[in-house]
């Protein structure tokens, strides 16, 4: 896989960043994750902490080196980061359990499948053109689609943060699948919180991306996006991909996993605020493996064999 | 005295090969000649890291303790990732993989074999100096098989000329493509020694996200080098603090076309972004060098003739 990655979160004006994100790869699938740990409830942080590495630990057991089903691994995820929320709490005895929203993203054999939960946001866009996006799971999104209110409306909107669907609510929660999505050079892969969403509308994330390297376009994004956001600005995170090589920039700057080892995965925990360790995430191989990478090469010669 | 690793003895049947002779040691691994059913000579590689001692007699493969053998299948995956990579090409200029198998507790991998020598063993032999026709000639081979590697999403990362051999038709055949073996440094330090100082670009040393097409190109150029100097140039990591590295056009001045010497010093460019980015950028610049001496066409002796016969 080729791949140019961008992720960035920064705390806006508030106290804590409750916004998590990490990406993770095997030499044949990339995971994207985003999580806006929700601030009314106790440990937002926590929530969006536990979602996001509980995505990262499955992938790293199911990505071998590709996932047999990517929207199966989506949802199956999404549901046990909410039954983790739900343990953690009663392990805890915690009054209320921790919340989160959620959306990520898997790209295997140049397709993209996303799921989300709640309004934390994913946009696909192609040559400029949005051509993919998930609908928020909010109260706001609801008066949308009633012909209540416009679109517009919605950043100004006096309930924009209400959502009727989370990780660690009261009820299970509507997960959205999206549809396997074929992916060209040059698509970019934007996964967002409200944050950055709410500062910045979609047309204006696209333009700002399009045309320019996304090493350079998306920091700068961000910081305009923080100093929109004013003295009452929420956290706001990113993460950008820009599938296949990169063709814009003046230096290399292409993520390239073919030197990835088998069962190996290089990992990026929102670097600046990560709670935990990283442990090494570093196993042998186990017999079963060998013999399985045995096969594979043998098949390859076999294949190749003019 | 350190105990090493015992190699497979002669005659040994491993297979359905047959060990004839060991004809190389390395760190990862013992290469043995040997000859399959039909008495058809082929190369085995065995994978046994020199770091761990596992086989001091017999032929199964030992780990003494837990860590040592989780050292061992670390490393496998090193092992794996060149037999992937080399099973897919099919290049004359690239190494041949025949078979991949398990055995004696450890892999093999079954190659071509091909007769001749690295092109290490040729600059350490010679006693003038290497011509520029068989540099050229030699690379420019060298690098149609590179590009077949690159072309299939790879990398060599280890370009030498201890990991070039050279048929004794002349013709170049790349070697050792123990690629992921970076991988290894940080974490498992028993099984370390990964890139080889003076062909290793800087890249490899500090910025392994940044690793692409352009540090192989690296390795084509240390090695260029090296053919014209019968020694390798300054390691990357300390040309990075330091560079004493004198450019090969002012070392070689009159000895070689410029453009070659240029081509070199231009391959060596410490900033990834400076060197070729491309096999194929690095083949055109090869191929625009004007040559030295043109050999005369039958036009030109027909002009030649012509004119002398004016005059
Ligand atoms: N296919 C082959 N035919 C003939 N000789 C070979 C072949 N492959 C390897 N050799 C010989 O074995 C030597 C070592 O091979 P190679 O570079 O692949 O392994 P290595 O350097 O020992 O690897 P490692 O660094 O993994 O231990 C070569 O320099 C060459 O002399
Ligand atoms: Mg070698």
């Amino acid at each position: 896989m080729r791949f140019t990655i961008f992720q960035e979160s920064r705390k806006g004006q508030r106290k804590v960043n409750q916004d998590r994100l990490a990406y993770t790869y095997s030499r044949d699938t990339l995971l994207l994750v985003v999580a806006d740990g929700m601030g009314g409830h106790v440990g937002g942080e926590i929530a969006a902490q536990i979602a996001v590495r509980l995505f990262i630990e499955r992938f790293q057991q199911e990505a071998k080196p590709t996932l047999k089903n990517p929207l199966k691994f989506l949802q199956d995820s999404m549901l046990r980061a909410h039954q983790a929320l739900g343990s953690y709490a009663n392990q805890f005895s915690m009054l209320e359990t921790p919340r989160t929203t959620c959306v990520a993203c898997v790209i295997q054999s140049n397709y993209a499948y996303w799921a989300h939960v709640g309004d934390s946001r994913l946009y696909l866009f192609r040559q400029g053109g949005l051509i993919g996006q998930t609908k928020d799971h909010s109260k706001v999104q609801y008066l949308v689609d009633q012909g209540i209110i416009g679109a517009n409306e919605v950043v100004d909107h006096p309930d924009r943060n209400k959502i009727f669907s989370c990780l660690g609510g009261l009820v299970d929660p509507v997960i959205d699948l999206s549809r396997r999505t074929p992916l060209r050079n040059g698509d970019l892969i934007v996964l967002c919180t409200d944050g950055l969403w709410s500062v910045y509308p979609q047309e204006e994330i696209a333009r700002a991306l399009t045309g320019t390297p996304i090493l350079k376009s998306s920091p700068t994004l961000m910081r305009e996006a923080e100093l929109r956001g004013g003295p009452e600005g929420d956290n706001l995170s990113v993460i950008v991909v820009r599938w296949g090589p990169e063709t814009l920039a003046d230096e290399p700057t292409t993520t390239i996993t073919e030197t990835l080892g088998l069962g190996e995965f290089q990992t990026e925990i929102d670097r600046t605020l990560t709670l935990t360790d990283r442990k090494g995430a570093q196993r042998d191989l186990t017999d079963d493996e060998i013999e399985r990478a045995i096969a594979e090469i043998q098949a390859t010669i076999k294949r190749y064999r003019r | 005295m350190g105990v090493t690793n015992q190699a497979l003895p002669s005659g040994y049947q491993l297979l359905n090969y047959r060990i004839d002779r060991q004809i190389s040691r390395g760190g990862f691994s013992i290469v043995y000649r040997a000859f399959d059913d039909g008495g058809g000579p082929v190369a085995i590689k065995e994978y046994l890291p020199s770091s761990l001692v596992l086989r001091t007699e017999g032929d199964i493969v030992r780990a003494s303790t837990a860590e040592n053998l989780t050292s061992f299948r670390y490393g496998m995956k090193c092992f794996f990732e060149e037999g992937r990579a080399l099973a897919k090409i099919n290049h004359p200029n690239v190494v041949r993989v025949l078979n991949f198998f398990r055995a004696n507790e450890t892999v093999y991998m079954v190659m071509r074999y091909e007769r001749g020598r690295t092109l290490q063993q040729q600059i350490q032999m010679r006693q003038d100096q290497v011509s520029e026709r068989l540099v050229r000639h030699v690379f420019m081979h060298l690098l149609n098989g590179l590009r077949e590697v690159h072309t299939h999403k790879l990398l060599h990362l280890d370009i030498k000329p201890a990991n070039v051999y050279l048929r004794t038709d002349g013709s170049p055949v790349l070697l050792d493509f123990g690629a992921a073996r970076q991988t290894l440094t940080n974490t498992r330090p028993k099984l370390a020694p990964m890139y080889t100082p003076g062909f290793a670009a800087p890249e490899q040393y500090r910025e392994p996200d940044r690793l692409g097409p352009w540090t192989d190109v690296y390795g084509i150029g240390a090695s260029m080098f090296a053919c014209l100097a019968a020694f390798a140039p300054q390691a990357a990591d300390a040309r990075l603090s330091e560079d004493h590295l004198v450019s090969a056009k002012k070392i070689w001045a009159g000895a070689y076309s410029d453009n070659v010497l240029e081509v070199i010093d231009w391959c060596l460019r410490l900033d990834p972004h400076e060197r070729p980015q491309s096999v194929f950028a690095l083949q055109k610049a090869i191929r625009d060098i004007p040559p030295r001496k043109r050999k005369l066409t039958f036009l030109d002796t027909l002009k030649k003739k012509l004119f002398s016969e004016v005059v």
